[in-house]
């Protein structure tokens, strides 16, 4: 054999083995391809020019880069990236001794990825927008902003004092400024009211509702679920109160709870916690197994609330968000949903929230995401810089991304009015209704849940996903006894809690 | 010539033989390969092994310990390992003999002599296979949605009631192997190659013999192609015990429906990145080769008896 010929070869050989060597039978830890919420809107900046929103912190330390990790929460729709890409560019213009890199991962492998990340010494060293749940999921990983906050002399009068206490923990210093937060409101379609020849909902908390009876009722869920009912329509035209009623052929549902989290579920009907007052008792809020039942029975007894089946389907969004496939007559959501609502048509509105009918208070779940440097970061100083920027100068664009409310106080105003000014860059309409009514969502800061349903509860991913397993089992699955299945959930979680401290 | 002198034609000037020359050679163009399997394969699965003992945690910065048997006493008596074995076990058992069988007969078709445009029909069943997976599962779990999934719309116009395919644990099994028969493509293309190969004098003097269809296929193709059978049994046996992406995708790797795509595998991936107990999983990691290797070795002893190599008897 020549021996051109065997280096050759050689050189394919190499080729051909190293690139099956990533082809191995073993899986890796992929990412689960859940669908994301549907991008629709191409949400562009607002036409107001962004005013300055804090004094820029400058970085004279040698030339680092920076990666700011990408998405414990949201920001992984189109639209998002490219207002985060373009935020990045803005820096690095600016900051020359910085070199900011975005790394994105969709929110449902997120978690894995950081973990893995951090668990081979390769951790990014700015990770957000992340909420309180992502947080809490890496408890104890956070990086103390004290000690740059005073160098930097950074400016907290912005901010309320409560907003930045938020973020102080016991023991672990100040983890995080305030950003944004995201309340809840309820969505619903005005057409389908008006087709069902129904009021809307209260447009503020406190009112009643006029059933159309012409009786005046309080508005608790449940007056929500006999509205829901009447609002959900089969193929037939029928709804879901008539004997013609057909439950396997249904066109438009009347209510869908927020499902991302069974504890956000069950918050909806009143604040609480999974852990006891001794940080290792599990307990489950009389108001969460109440709300539970309530959804239950909506999936499969009244069938004004899909099943997972059909959540899941093309039909309905595929997985996304059901109240943007514009099927759905009212749906309960937090703030950040109206960055992806362009589907769901520009008829809708915001109302009140329905109280709980056995305690008669509104609970109004409520997110809050900031940004966070990890204690694993070996260049904390650059990145918080860095830092400053994304909740400072690039915060007007950001929460306009994001749709979330500004925790800084110059920002507030304006938001709303910056938020209807954006335009879907494709077709130049306006990307929300005109009037919608805002207010009520601002309102509903007020009815926050405290504590809030994503804090701190030990094994939290192990817990996290026997909650998943339940929510699952509970939206896919009918004629389950809803007590000892809450009974059973409440003993694992102990188990869980009781190995983990063990 | 005289041995020495056939000796010394076979050496080089630096005093190599032929032989050796040949067998450094080969040896280089075996490094990659050697390289790729210590860097990526043997190296990691002692590293795995020796976690195995260990308490590491990825999410923790506190020193790693050395534990001794704790994981492997932990796993020997959590029920979850049993019950998702038994899942795993239970689902192979319908799985792989379709997944040997289905592509055999597909095979057998396909190189029928009376298949109009057989290379068209080859291209079409194969072209599935080369859908990139994740993006076949989420297909597939559309298509078996009971409410706008194609299947139960087609049974729907029939006038029969489509079944919850994905959440009823009834129906998931069958479900499962359903969704993967749509790459069944490659193990084809592999029966089909060993076909190819069976020698057609066999088959002439069978029908001399006036042997039919039947009688040819039973006791001609079987048997020479019980080593390609053997083939993808063993490597259908791995991938089986090895299922974890389906049932992550689908459902979101809850185990539902009532814990019947609780697999062995998807236990690991949770025990690693949910509970963030790499010492366990590493354990677990390796009960499921040391099982997988029992296996594979039982079929190879088993094998002796009903493969067939030409040329060795």
């Amino acid at each position: 054999m020549r021996q051109p010929i065997r280096l050759g070869m050689l050189v394919v050989a190499a080729a051909l083995t190293f690139g099956a060597c990533s082809n191995s039978s073993t899986p890796t830890p992929a990412q689960a391809a859940t669908p994301a919420p549907v991008a629709t809107s191409a949400a562009g900046g607002p036409t107001a020019a962004p005013t300055s929103a804090a004094t820029p912190v400058t970085y004279t330390g040698p030339k680092v880069s920076v990666t700011w990790f990408c998405c414990l929460g949201t920001g992984e729709d189109a639209s998002q990236q490219a207002v985060e890409k373009q935020i990045v560019a803005d820096f690095n213009s600016t900051h020359p001794n910085i070199n900011l890199i975005f790394e994105l991962t969709p929110y449902t492998g997120a978690r894995d990825k950081l973990s893995t990340e951090l668990a081979s010494g390769n951790g990014p060293d700015i990770v957000g927008p992340v909420g309180v749940g992502g947080s809490e999921a890496f408890h104890g990983q956070w990086a103390d902003l004290a000690p740059w906050i005073t160098k930097y002399a950074y400016d907290l009068s912005e901010f309320d004092q409560s907003a930045i206490d938020f973020y102080k923990q016991g023991g672990e210093g100040q983890i995080g400024l305030p950003f944004a937060v995201y309340p809840s409101e309820l969505y619903y379609q005005k057409a389908m009211f008006d087709e069902a020849g129904l009021n809307y909902p209260p447009s503020a908390y406190g009112q009643k509702y006029k059933m159309p009876d012409g009786s005046q009722v309080d508005w608790n869920y449940d007056t929500v679920r006999k509205v829901s009912m009447l609002l959900t329509i089969d193929k037939n035209g029928c709804d879901a109160t008539q004997s013609c009623f057909d439950p396997k052929n249904i066109v438009q549902y009347g209510f869908e709870p927020q499902r991302d989290d069974l504890r956000g579920m069950g918050a909806y009907f009143g604040a609480g916690q999974l852990m006891g007052s001794d940080g290792k008792t599990a307990q489950i809020p009389a108001d969460w197994s109440y709300g539970w039942k309530w959804i239950y029975n909506g999936i499969w007894t009244d069938h004004f609330i899909e099943t997972n089946s059909v959540y899941q389907s093309t039909a309905f969004n595929g997985g996304g968000y059901t109240f943007n496939s514009g099927k759905v007559a009212m749906q309960e959501n937090f703030m950040w949903n109206v960055c992806c609502i362009t589907n769901a048509g520009r008829n809708w509105d915001l109302g009140a929230l329905p109280a709980n009918p056995n305690s008669g208070k509104v609970t109004a779940t409520f997110n809050a995401d900031t940004f966070r440097i990890l204690k694993s970061s070996k260049k904390q100083e650059a990145a918080f810089v860095a830092l400053t920027y994304l909740l400072g100068e690039g915060s007007q664009k950001l929460l306009n991304a994001y749709s979330g409310f500004p925790a800084r106080k110059s920002l507030q105003a304006g938001f709303f009015t910056q938020l209807e000014q954006q335009t879907d860059p494709k077709t130049s309409k306006p990307v929300f209704p005109t009037k919608v009514n805002w207010q009520v969502a601002i309102d509903g800061i007020k009815y926050a849940d405290v504590p809030n349903m994503e804090t701190y509860m030990p094994a939290y991913n192990a817990t996290l996903d026997r909650l998943q397993t339940s929510l699952t089992r509970w939206t896919a699955t009918g004629g389950l006894n809803m007590d000892t299945e809450i009974s059973s959930l409440l003993t694992d979680i102990q188990k869980i809690w009781d190995k983990a401290g063990s | 010539m005289t041995s020495l002198a056939l000796r010394r034609a076979g050496q080089s000037g630096r005093g190599q033989s032929l032989r050796q020359r040949e067998a450094r050679w080969g040896y280089i163009f075996l490094s990659p390969w050697i390289v790729g399997f210590l860097a990526f394969t043997l190296i990691p699965m002692v590293a795995t092994l020796i976690f195995s003992f260990t308490d590491i945690k990825l999410t923790s910065s506190q020193p790693v310990r050395f534990v001794g048997l704790q994981n492997w006493q932990a796993l020997f008596a959590d029920e979850r390992v049993w019950s998702s074995l038994k899942v795993t076990l239970s689902f192979a058992a319908l799985q792989l003999p379709i997944a040997v069988v289905v592509p055999f007969l597909m095979a057998l078709l396909l190189s029928s002599k009376r298949l109009i445009a057989p290379g068209l029909f080859r291209v079409l069943f194969f072209m599935p296979y080369t859908v990139p997976f994740v993006a076949s599962v989420v297909i597939w779990e559309q298509m078996e949605n009971p409410t706008s999934g194609w299947i139960d719309q087609v049974l729907g116009f029939f006038g029969v009631t489509g079944p919850n395919w994905l959440n009823d644990p009834a129906l998931i099994y069958p479900a499962l192997v359903l969704l993967g028969l749509w790459g069944v493509g490659g193990a084809m293309v592999v029966y089909l190659g060993g076909l190819s190969g069976i020698p057609s004098e066999l088959y002439e003097a069978a029908r001399i013999d006036g042997a039919g269809w039947l009688r040819q296929l039973w006791h001609i193709t079987v048997p020479m192609m019980s080593p390609v059978f053997l083939y993808t049994l063993v490597l259908g046996i791995v991938d089986v015990l090895q299922y974890f992406l389906v049932v992550e995708i689908i459902n979101n790797g809850t185990g539902e429906p009532g814990g019947a795509t609780q697999f062995y595998n998807l236990f690991i991936y949770k025990e690693l990145w949910t509970y963030s107990d790499e010492g366990m999983a590493s354990a677990l990691a390796w009960l499921l080769f040391l099982i997988t290797l029992a296996i594979t070795m039982l079929v190879f002893f088993a094998a002796r008896r009903w493969v067939y190599y030409a040329g060795e008897r």
